[in-house]
C-alpha cells in the first residue's frame, strides 16, 4: 500500500509486544502518526516510553506486532527492502565500525547502497565536507570524539540521499557545542528536502528544530501538534497568564509535575 | 555477491588491524603440536610405526593443530562488537542482502583460514614434515582447513546472533575441545578403545581430521579425502542457512 507523496511517514495502530516466558510486555500500544514530507518531526517521551521501539519498527529493524506503517509511501512490513532504500538511519548508538577510517566507512556504505566506486568516492567527499570531517577522514573512527562520531553517523545515513532520515536521540551525551553542530546539520539536511524524524529527550532541541512533534508516554501518543499549538492548548486549558514552555507541555502530557520531578531528583541526590 | 565481497573486504581489514586477535590462532596450535609430539613421539618412532608412513609423529599431529587454528572463530566476536556498537543495525537498516551480511564474514574467514593454514604448514615443512600427496594435496590440505574455519565460525556466529554476548560466544567456542579429543587425534581410529572408536566415528570432526592426515601422510586417497570435504560441505551449507535465517528473524 502506498500513501500520498506528501506523506513521509504514516503509522496506524502500531503495536510492539515482546513475549516473555510468563508475561508479555507491550512497549508500543497503538501508535497513530502522520509526518508530512519536508517536515522536521519531533518524537518526544520519557525513558522507556516507546520512542526507540517505534523508530525501530518504522526503520524495519523490529517486526511489527500489529498495525501498519508506510514510510516514503512504502509498506514497512510488505516491502522492507524498498523502505531501506528510501530511508537513512542514525540510531542512539552511533552505528560505526571503530576499526575503519571515516572515509572507508562512508565509501563502504555508499557501495552497499549500489553506488559505483567513482560515485561512492565523490559522494564521500561531499559528505565529509558537509559534516566538516575532511581532516579526520583517514583516521580510524575509534579515535574520534563523541561529536565527530555523531556527525560521521549522520553522514553515513545520507550516502544515498534518503527521502526520510530517522535520527534517534542524535545529541544524547554530546557537549553543548557538539549539540549545536548537530542541530545545524539537521537544519541543512532538511533544507535540502529530506524529511527528518527525530526522537529526543531534550525539549529545547525539539522546540528549536521541529516543525511538529508528538509526545509518547507508556507506549501511546498523548499529544501531537506544532510546538506553538501545544503551548497554546496548555495555556488555554490551565488558564495560564504567561506562555508555558515546552517543558510544561511535556510534564502535563506525561502526567508529571515540576514538584514531583524535583522531588525525584532530590531523592536521587540524597 | 558484490555486497558480500565488500563486507568481506571490510572484515579482512578488521582482522588485519587487530593482530592481537590473530597471534593466539597461530601460537596455541603450535604450542600443542610441540607438547603433543614431545610427550608421545618416543612411543611411536617413525621407523617402526606403520601408521606414520615413514614420517615423524609431528606429521601425524599436524591435523590437530590445523583444526585447532581453524577453530578460534574470532570473527564471531567481531560480530558481537558490531551488534553491541550498533553497526550491525546500520547494516540491517540498509538494503543489504541478509545472505551477504553472513557471507561477508565467512569469505573473510576463508581467506584468513588459507593464510593461517599456509603459515602452519610452511613451519611444519621447515621442521621436516612433508605433504606426501604432492602439490594438489597441499592445496587440498589448505583448502579443507580453511573451509573448516568457515564452518566453525558459522557455528560461533549462530551463538553470537542468538546471545548477543561476547562471554557466551567465547564460551561456546569451548564446545570444540571435546569434539577435537573425541577423534583419533593420537592414534588411528582402529587402535582406539571400542567406546572411543564409536564416539569418534559419530563425530564429524573425525572425517575432516582423517582427510587432513591422509593428505599429509599418504598419496591422494580419495576414499579418505572426500568424506572430509563432504562433512564441511554439508555443515557449511547448514551454517549458512541457519545464519541467514537467524538474521532474517533478528528482532
Amino acid at each position: 500500500m502506498r500513501t500520498t507523496n506528501s506523506t513521509a511517514v504514516h503509522a496506524s495502530g502500531l503495536v510492539k509486544r515482546y513475549e516473555g516466558r510468563n508475561v508479555g510486555v507491550e512497549a508500543v500500544r497503538g501508535v497513530d502518526l502522520t509526518v508530512e514530507a519536508g517536515e522536521v518531526f519531533g518524537f518526544l517521551g520519557p525513558n522507556g516510553a516507546g520512542k526507540s521501539t517505534t523508530v525501530k519498527m518504522l526503520t524495519t529493524l523490529l517486526s511489527i506486532t500489529s498495525g501498519s506503517a508506510q514510510v516514503a509511501g512504502v509498506d514497512v512490513a510488505g516491502d522492507p527492502d524498498e523502505v531501506r532504500r528510501r530511508i537513512g538511519v542514525a540510531l542512539q548508538e552511533a552505528g560505526l565500525d571503530p576499526r575503519q577510517t571515516g572515509r572507508e566507512l562512508l565509501v563502504l556504505q555508499a557501495r552497499l547502497f549500489g553506488l559505483s566506486p567513482e560515485d561512492a568516492s565523490s559522494r564521500t567527499e561531499e559528505l565529509l565536507a558537509l559534516v566538516e570531517l575532511e581532516d579526520a577522514a583517514d583516521r580510524r573512527i575509534k579515535g574520534y570524539s563523541g561529536g565527530m562520531k555523531r556527525r560521521l553517523d549522520l553522514a553515513s545515513a545520507l550516502v544515498h540521499e534518503p527521502e526520510v532520515l530517522f535520527l534517534d536521540e542524535p545529541t544524547t551525551g554530546l557537549d553543548p557545542a557538539s549539540r549545536l553542530t548537530v542541530w545545524e546539520e539537521v537544519r541543512r539536511i532538511n533544507a535540502r528536502g529530506t524529511t527528518v524524524f527525530l526522537t529526543t529527550q531534550y525539549l529545547e532541541e525539539a522546540d528549536r528544530l521541529c516543525d511538529r512533534l508528538a509526545i509518547i508516554d507508556d507506549g501511546r501518543i498523548v499529544r501531537e501538534g506544532t510546538p506553538e499549538e501545544l503551548k497554546a492548548d496548555l495555556r488555554e486549558r490551565q488558564g495560564l497568564a504567561s506562555e508555558p514552555s515546552l517543558d510544561d507541555v511535556f510534564l502535563d502530557a506525561t502526567g508529571r509535575t515540576r514538584g514531583r520531578v524535583e522531588g525525584d531528583v532530590q531523592e536521587v541526590m540524597a | 555477491m558484490s555486497q558480500a565481497w565488500l563486507l568481506g573486504q571490510r572484515a579482512l581489514r578488521e582482522g588485519w588491524r587487530t593482530p592481537d586477535a590473530l597471534f593466539p590462532t597461530v601460537f596455541i596450535p603450535l604450542f600443542f603440536l610441540v607438547v603433543n609430539v614431545g610427550q608421545v613421539a618416543k612411543i611411536f618412532p617413525s621407523s617402526s610405526t606403520e601408521f606414520l608412513h615413514g614420517q615423524g609423529y609431528g606429521a601425524f599431529q599436524m591435523p590437530n593443530s590445523l583444526l585447532l587454528a581453524a577453530s578460534f572463530g574470532t570473527a564471531a566476536l567481531f560480530l558481537v562488537e558490531d551488534i553491541e556498537g550498533g553497526y550491525f543495525d546500520k547494516l540491517r537498516a540498509a538494503p543489504v542482502s541478509r545472505t551477504a551480511i553472513v557471507l561477508g564474514r565467512l569469505i573473510a574467514e576463508l581467506v584468513k583460514g588459507v593464510l593461517i593454514a599456509t603459515a602452519l604448514v610452511a613451519l611444519g615443512l621447515i621442521f621436516g614434515i612433508s605433504v606426501a600427496s604432492g602439490p594438489l594435496g597441499f592445496v587440498l590440505l589448505i583448502g579443507l582447513t580453511a573451509l573448516w574455519s568457515v564452518v566453525f565460525v558459522g557455528f560461533m556466529q549462530l551463538i553470537a546472533l542468538k546471545t548477543r554476548s561476547a562471554a557466551a560466544t567465547n564460551s561456546a567456542g569451548l564446545v570444540f575441545f571435546p569434539l577435537l579429543f573425541l577423534t583419533p587425534n593420537f592414534v588411528p581410529r582402529d587402535l582406539l578403545t571400542r567406546p572411543m572408536e564409536i564416539a569418534s566415528t559419530l563425530n564429524p570432526v573425525t572425517y575432516v581430521m582423517e582427510a587432513l592426515r591422509s593428505l599429509l601422510l599418504e598419496d591422494l586417497e580419495w576414499g579418505t579425502i572426500l568424506p572430509g570435504f563432504a562433512v564441511v560441505a554439508v555443515l557449511g551449507a547448514l551454517m549458512l542457512f541457519l545464519n541467514v535465517r537467524m538474521i532474517r528473524n533478528y528482532d
